[in-house]
């Protein structure tokens, strides 16, 4: 490939080498380079992915980001992370205002996918100010996808 | 169709702008029901990786191939195939991202393997689409080089699994495929397979699309079994890669497990047939 690439250039579009095809132009170099380049790129990052992500099942947590009045009542920002080898779908992430031992409110929310090694956002609506309780956050389960 | 014209395409800038810009036409065109789907966005962040990079490796040669059946060049030059092969994945990759982009379905804030899963299963349709574009929406082939590849028993096979490839890789992802077979009884599949080997048989050699094949001096039934039967079987093996890449057999029985393989068999086995129509 390197000496038909220095052939086309050393003699010009329209020439032909000795075995009589004919060079070629330098916009299908650049083309067909770019084309290598991402299907090398993206074997290599789905490989290099799958290598290293393991195989183990979902690992997922949530945390409150910030608490923000919305209308009447007031909202939770929450992000779901999973540190685990799979995909979970259908999470459920139920969160309770607490006093105490006792539950005030209960919220859930429930996420499509939480994919492998990625965040997902959502939110929680409670009557409460969350920031005046303990908020208590459980992912409570998942699905295989 | 002489020689110049054969050769200028590859080797002329502004023919190879326009059939570049041709080739993003045809990755939009027929991508587009793809990558509109919902389930392709969510295969490409969730599904196995290995399977996932199988599978762009294994649709390079695909191009490669249809690089050579629709007949570019004059004659088979590997260089030249693999340039239209590589060009076609980078239109097919490039306009994958720019829509998965629009659509809000890649972001930046994504993680990288995330976003890459993602574009890369959507470059196989894409890419695929972006090869048959020139053929589609370009000029006309050299019909007589045409004809004497696809007389090649190989060559007429390997039409029918790009086919297959194209037309059912279009519904395997989605839910349907199973929920479908689920539905099913073992009759229906039987019904089901016989239909799907029947229409393929008649598509290729009876109702008259253009490109149809001419059952020539050989028999009915060696025609039907060198052909129909063939493709068929490929159009099965197609679809039992393509439900094992998506992942939608693990922990199907057998009898679940050939169901669904029809199921999706019948799109393979008509994108077989009509192989010819569109590649």
């Amino acid at each position: 490939m390197a000496d038909i690439r220095e052939n086309d250039i050393a003699s010009g579009s329209a020439s032909r080498d000795e075995d009589g095809s004919a060079s070629v132009s330098r916009l299908a170099w650049i083309s067909s380079g770019l084309g290598l380049l991402l299907f090398l790129g993206s074997v290599g990052v789905l490989g290099y992915e799958g290598i290293t992500r393991g195989n183990g099942p979902p690992v997922i947590t949530a945390t409150v980001e910030a608490v923000v009045p919305a209308g009447p009542r007031w909202l939770a920002h929450i992000q779901v992370t999973n540190d685990g080898g799979k995909t979970g779908a259908k999470v459920q992430v139920e969160g309770q205002l607490m006093a105490g031992d006792e539950a005030l409110e209960t919220s859930v929310a429930e996420f499509d996918y939480v994919p492998a090694g990625s965040e997902q956002k959502g939110g929680l609506f409670f009557d409460r100010d969350p920031r005046a309780h303990d908020v208590r956050l459980r992912v409570l389960g998942y699905i295989e996808p | 169709m002489d020689i110049t014209r054969q050769r200028s395409f590859l080797h002329d800038e502004a023919q190879f702008a326009r059939a570049l810009a041709r080739a993003a036409a045809g990755a939009i065109i027929f991508a587009l029901p793809l990558l509109m789907t919902m389930e392709m966005w969510e295969l490409g962040f969730y599904m196995d990786r290995f399977r996932l990079a199988l599978f762009i490796l294994v649709t390079l040669p695909v191009l490669f191939g249809l690089s050579y059946f629709a007949g570019f060049e004059e004659t088979f030059c590997w260089q030249d195939d693999l340039i239209d092969a590589l060009s076609a994945f980078a239109v097919g990759f490039l306009m994958s991202a720019a829509l998965l982009t629009v659509f809000a379905i890649v972001r930046l804030d994504q993680p990288l393997p995330e976003i890459i899963g993602k574009i890369a299963l959507q470059s196989v349709p894409a890419s695929i689409g972006a090869m048959l574009a020139r053929k589609q929406l370009g000029q006309q082939d050299d019909a007589d080089r045409e004809r004497r590849i696809r007389s090649s028993y190989p060559g007429e096979l390997f039409l029918m699994g790009a086919g297959a490839l194209f037309v059912g890789f279009n519904v395997a992802p989605t839910e349907e495929m199973i929920l479908i077979s689920y539905k099913m009884s073992p009759w229906h599949a039987v019904a089901l397979a016989v239909l799907s080997l029947g229409l393929l048989h008649i598509f290729v050699y009876t109702v008259g699309f253009a490109g149809q094949e001419s059952a020539g001096d050989d028999g009915f039934v060696s025609v039907f079994l060198r052909f129909s039967v063939a493709g068929y079987g490929i159009a099965l093996l197609i679809s039992l890669y393509l439900l094992w890449t998506f992942e939608r057999i693990a922990g199907l029985s057998m009898m679940e497990l050939v169901t669904a393989t029809v199921v999706l068999g019948f799109p393979s086995a008509l994108g077989a047939a009509t192989a010819r129509l569109i590649v």
